[in-house]
C-alpha cells in the first residue's frame, strides 16, 4: 500500500463506520420507537386476580381466597352471567370489557354485583345512580351506617361522587355525591365505587383499603370476576351488526375487515403499477443485439507443477526428497566454482569445497551428502547452511 | 420491436390518476388503450431499420497493445430519420471501447461511426453484428433489428523485443565489417579482389592474381551469407503454460503463454537473420502443421511472420516430435540451423525429442531455445520457513531436471538456450551472433 492511497482508505473506512453507526441508530429507532408510542405499557394487566403488578389485584384474590371465598375468574359477560347465582357476588371493575347489550346481560344475572371504577353503561347496570361529577380519589372517612365501611374505617377512595335511588346509602362523602352507593333493589344489592385503587396490589396494604376490599367483595360465597379479556374482540361475543343501540366508540370497525377500510382507488393503482412493472421490465429485458460468445484460451500458470509438487512434498513432510533436491542444486552450481566437471560426485565436491573455503571436511561432507534432516526445522536450517556454504565458495 | 423506460413511466404516472379517480377501473382500462394506440403510433412513424445499409472501413491489422479505429457507415435510405441507438458488438478481447452509441441518420443520408478497438490478445477477432434501435418521435417505442456486417481484424504478435534489434544489428556489422576483412578465418567466406592499399596485410595478397595483372591484388573476406535458418515454434500443450507478467493485454498479472514469448524472440532472431542476409523459414507444428513460412523475400519476411503467427493458439496436446522432425527433414534439404522452440520439460523431451534427435541433428545444426519460468526461480530463492524450503526444494527439482537435459542435448550437439521470459528474445539473438561468428552455420 502507497502513502498516496491510503488517506483514500482511511475515508473509506471512515464511511464505513459512518454507515455503521447510521445501522445501529436506525436499528435502536425501529425498535424504541414502538414503546414510546404505545405509552411504555409496564404490562400485566389492571384489576385482574392473577395478576402481580402494581395495577393488578392478586393479593386481594389470594386473601379472599384465604378467608374461604371462591373467586371465578372470567373473561367475557357471557361466561360471567352463567357463573352467576343466587349466592353469588359478580364483580365488573373498570378493566372489564362490556358493551350495552353486554352490560345489559350482566345486569339481568343472577346474584348481587359490585360495580368499581369508572364503568360505561352506569345507568344499564347500576339504574339509578346517577354520577355527580369527578372528585378526587384520595384517604376519606367512611361516615355512615354500613358495617362494611365503618368496619374498614379510613379508605382511599374517590374518583367519582354518586347519588342513589330512593332507600340507597351512602359512605364517603365527595363533593355533591358519595363515593360509595349501596342500593337493593329486585332482591339483588349494587355497590357501586368510583375509584378502584384500593383494590390493586399498590394500594390495598394502605388504611383500610384491604379491609374494605375483603368486606364489600367477600360478602357471598363465590365472587365471580369479570377480568380484562386477553382479546377485546372475542369478549364482545357475537354481535348483530344492525341493532341501532350498539352506538359503539370503535365497535363498528370491528366488524369490519382490513380490506373494507382501503379506498377502491388503491385496488386499481395497484394492478395500473402491476402494468408499468410489467412494462419496465419489458424495456429493460430487451437485448440490444445477440449475446457475443468467444472461445477464450486456457490461463494455466506454468509454475502450478512446480507448487504442487511443493504443497505434495509439505503435506507428506518428505524431507528426503527435499534435502536430495537442495543438496543436488547446491552441488551443481558448487561442481564449475570448484573447476570439477558435472559428473563429479557430491563427496567429491564436499572435499572441494572444504579445501576452499579452509572449513572442517566432516561437517561439509555431512552437509552436502549426510543423512536426511529429522524435522523441518532442521530441513530449514540445513537450506541456510548450503547458502552459506555457496557464499563462502563463491566469496573464496 | 422494443419498449423505452417512458412507456413504463407512463404506466407508473396513469396509477396516480387511478388512485384519485372516482372510476378506478375506467382509468385502468382507458390507460391500457391510450398507451397501447400511443405506442402503436410511435412504431408507425419511427423511422424504418429494415432498409438501412452498411459498410466499414478501417485498418485489418493491428499489433497487440494498439489501438485500431473501424469506421461504420449507415445509410438511411429511407423517407423518414432515423433516431436511437446503435451497437457495434465485437468479440470482447476485440476491447471494443463502447458499447452503444446514439444514433441519428436523417432521411436518404448516411453517417459514419467510428469504433475503436484495443484488443487484449492475439489472433482474429471478429465483428459479430450491427443492432440498431430506431425510436420513435415520442420515445415511448422503437424499432430493431439485428445486421451482420463482417469485418476482421486481425491482431498481429507485438514484437516488443525489436528494441533489442538495434545492438544486436551493431554486433552484426562489428562481425561483417562494412569493410571487408582481409584475415581469412571462421565464417568467412571469399569476397573479392581489390587493389592492395597501403596499410593492408600482406599476408592477405593473392600472387597468382597480382602474377596475371600488374597490380598487386588482395583477397577479402566476409562472413558467410545465404545461410538457411529454419525457426520451427513448438505449438503443443507445454507452449500453453503462462510465465512471467504480460507486457501487453488485459489481463497481465496470469503471465503470457510462453508461445507469445517464443513468438517475440523468433521475431527478433528472424529480424536479424535477415538483415545478417540469411534465409528464414518458419514451421509452427504440434501434431500437424500449424502455419507456415518458406521463401519469403528479405523486405516481406517480417510482415508475413506476424500474419502467419498471429492465429496461432497453443492447442492442449502433446507435440509429436517425430512428426516435426520430419516435417524439418522434409523442408530443409540443405544444411541449415534448425531453431527449436520448446520448453524443456524433462518428460515431454526424454519421451519425445530425445528419440529423434540424432537424425535432425545430425544433418543440421539444432538450437533449442526455450523460456524459463520467473516464479520458480524465485520459489528455488524461498528461505526461512518450512513451506518456503518444500517450495524451493520442488523449483531446485525442475532445474535440476532442466540443467540435466540440457546436459543430455549439449551431449548431442544441440545448442541450448534457457533464459527468463524478457531475456530469451535477446539471448537467442546472441546465440545466433556466436554462431555466425564462429562460422558453425
Amino acid at each position: 500500500m502507497t502513502a498516496a492511497t491510503a488517506p483514500a482508505k482511511a475515508r473509506s473506512r471512515g464511511r464505513q463506520t459512518a454507515w455503521a453507526a447510521l445501522l445501529v441508530v436506525l436499528v435502536l429507532v425501529t425498535a424504541v420507537l414502538p414503546l414510546l408510542l404505545t405509552g411504555g405499557r409496564s404490562g400485566g394487566r389492571s384489576l385482574d386476580p392473577d395478576d402481580t403488578s402494581l395495577n393488578g389485584s392478586a393479593a386481594l384474590a389470594r386473601l379472599l381466597e384465604a378467608h374461604g371465598v371462591e373467586v371465578t375468574r372470567v373473561e367475557t359477560p357471557g361466561a360471567a352471567v352463567a357463573a352467576a347465582g343466587p349466592h353469588t357476588l359478580l364483580l365488573v371493575t373498570e378493566a372489564s370489557f362490556l358493551d350495552r347489550a353486554a352490560a345489559g346481560r350482566v345486569s339481568a344475572a343472577f346474584g348481587d354485583r359490585l360495580i368499581v371504577g369508572s364503568v360505561p353503561y352506569l345507568d344499564v347496570l347500576a339504574p339509578g345512580v346517577r354520577r355527580q361529577g369527578p372528585v378526587r380519589a384520595r384517604s376519606r372517612a367512611p361516615e355512615c351506617t354500613l358495617r362494611e365501611a365503618v368496619r374498614a374505617g379510613d379508605a382511599y377512595t374517590g374518583g367519582m361522587a354518586f347519588t342513589g335511588p330512593q332507600g340507597a346509602t351512602g359512605c364517603y362523602p365527595a363533593g355533591d355525591g358519595h363515593a360509595l352507593v349501596r342500593y337493593t333493589a329486585d332482591g339483588h344489592t349494587v355497590t357501586v365505587l368510583g375509584d378502584a385503587s384500593f383494590m390493586t396490589n399498590l394500594r390495598l396494604a394502605e388504611d383500610g383499603n384491604a379491609a374494605l376490599a375483603l368486606n364489600l367483595a367477600g360478602a357471598r360465597q363465590k365472587l365471580v370476576w369479570l377480568a380484562e379479556p386477553d382479546d377485546p374482540a372475542e369478549a364482545g361475543g357475537p354481535r348483530d351488526p344492525g341493532d341501532p343501540d350498539d352506538p359503539g366508540e370503535g365497535t363498528d370497525g370491528q366488524a369490519r375487515s382490513l380490506g373494507d377500510l382501503i379506498p377502491r382507488g388503491v385496488k386499481w393503482a395497484v394492478l395500473q403499477l402491476a402494468v408499468a412493472v410489467a412494462l419496465a421490465a419489458l424495456w429493460r429485458g430487451r437485448r440490444l443485439g445477440p449475446v457475443v460468445a468467444e472461445r477464450l484460451p486456457v490461463v494455466v500458470r506454468a509454475a502450478e507443477t512446480v507448487e504442487g509438487r511443493g504443497r505434495l512434498y509439505r503435506s507428506r513432510r518428505a524431507r528426503d526428497r527435499a534435502a536430495l533436491a537442495l543438496r543436488a542444486a547446491a552441488a551443481d552450481r558448487l561442481a564449475p566454482r570448484l573447476g570439477l566437471p558435472r559428473t563429479a560426485t557430491a563427496e567429491e565436491v564436499a572435499v572441494a569445497a572444504a579445501a576452499r573455503t579452509g572449513r572442517d571436511p566432516e561437517p561439509v561432507l555431512t552437509l552436502l551428502c549426510g543423512p536426511p534432516p529429522g524435522d523441518d526445522t532442521a530441513l530449514v536450517t540445513l537450506a541456510a547452511h548450503l547458502d552459506t556454504l555457496e557464499r563462502q565458495v563463491r566469496d573464496s | 420491436m422494443a419498449l423505452t423506460g417512458r412507456a413504463g413511466l407512463l404506466a407508473a404516472l396513469a396509477a396516480i390518476v387511478v388512485l384519485l379517480a372516482p372510476e378506478p377501473g375506467l382509468v385502468v382500462l382507458a390507460a391500457a388503450l391510450v398507451l397501447t394506440v400511443l405506442v402503436a403510433a410511435d412504431l408507425l412513424l419511427a423511422g424504418a431499420v429494415r432498409g438501412l445499409r452498411f459498410q466499414r472501413d478501417g485498418e485489418r491489422r493491428v499489433r497487440l497493445g494498439q489501438s485500431a479505429a473501424i469506421g461504420l457507415v449507415v445509410d438511411n435510405p429511407g423517407p423518414r430519420r432515423v433516431r436511437g441507438v446503435l451497437r457495434d458488438a465485437w468479440q470482447p478481447s476485440a476491447g471494443a471501447a463502447v458499447r452503444r452509441v446514439t444514433l441519428d441518420v436523417p432521411a436518404r443520408q448516411r453517417r459514419r461511426l467510428v469504433t475503436t478497438l484495443t484488443p487484449t490478445r492475439r489472433g482474429d477477432r471478429e465483428a459479430v453484428a450491427v443492432t440498431v434501435r430506431s425510436v420513435g418521435p415520442l420515445g415511448l417505442a422503437a424499432r430493431q433489428r439485428t445486421f451482420h456486417v463482417p469485418w476482421t481484424v486481425r491482431v498481429l504478435p507485438p514484437f516488443l523485443s525489436r528494441r533489442h534489434l538495434p545492438a544486436r544489428l551493431a554486433r552484426l556489422r562489428e562481425l561483417d565489417g562494412r569493410h571487408p576483412a582481409l584475415v581469412r578465418g571462421q565464417g568467412t567466406e571469399f569476397d573479392s579482389l581489390r587493389e592492395y592499399v597501403v596499410g593492408d596485410d600482406v599476408r592477405s595478397i593473392d600472387w597468382r592474381a597480382s602474377a596475371r595483372r600488374s597490380d598487386v591484388v588482395v583477397r577479402t573476406w566476409r562472413p558467410e551469407r545465404d545461410r538457411r535458418v529454419l525457426i520451427v515454434l513448438d505449438t503443443g500443450r507445454t507452449s500453453a503454460g503462462r510465465v512471467g507478467v504480460a507486457p501487453v493485454g488485459g489481463d497481465r498479472l496470469s503471465g503470457w503463454p510462453r508461445l507469445d514469448w517464443s513468438m517475440d524472440a523468433a521475431l527478433l532472431l528472424a529480424a536479424l537473420a535477415a538483415r545478417a542476409g540469411d534465409r528464414v523459414d518458419f514451421l509452427a507444428y504440434d501434431r500437424a502443421v500449424r502455419a507456415q513460412v518458406s521463401g519469403a523475400s528479405r523486405t516481406e519476411l517480417l510482415s508475413s511472420l506476424v500474419d502467419a503467427m498471429a492465429p496461432i493458439e497453443a492447442e492442449l496436446v502433446e507435440a509429436d516430435a517425430a512428426g516435426m522432425v520430419a516435417a524439418v527433414l522434409s523442408r530443409a534439404r540443405r544444411r541449415c540451423l534448425v531453431v527449436l522452440l520448446t520448453d524443456l520439460n524433462a518428460t515431454a523431451m526424454e519421451e519425445g525429442l530425445l528419440p529423434v534427435l540424432p537424425g535432425l541433428s545430425s544433418r543440421h545444426m539444432v538450437l533449442v531455445a526455450s523460456v524459463a519460468d520467473p516464479r520458480v526461480a524465485g520459489m528455488a530463492a524461498g528461505r526461512g520457513t518450512a513451506e518456503a524450503v518444500y517450495d524451493a526444494a520442488a523449483a531446485e527439482r525442475l532445474r535440476g531436471e532442466r540443467r540435466e537435459i540440457t546436459a543430455v542435448l549439449r551431449r548431442h550437439g544441440v545448442e541450448v538456450v534457457d533464459a527468463l521470459p524478457e531475456d530469451v528474445a535477446p539471448a537467442l539473438a546472441d546465440a545466433y551472433l556466436a554462431l555466425k561468428a564462429a562460422g558453425r552455420l
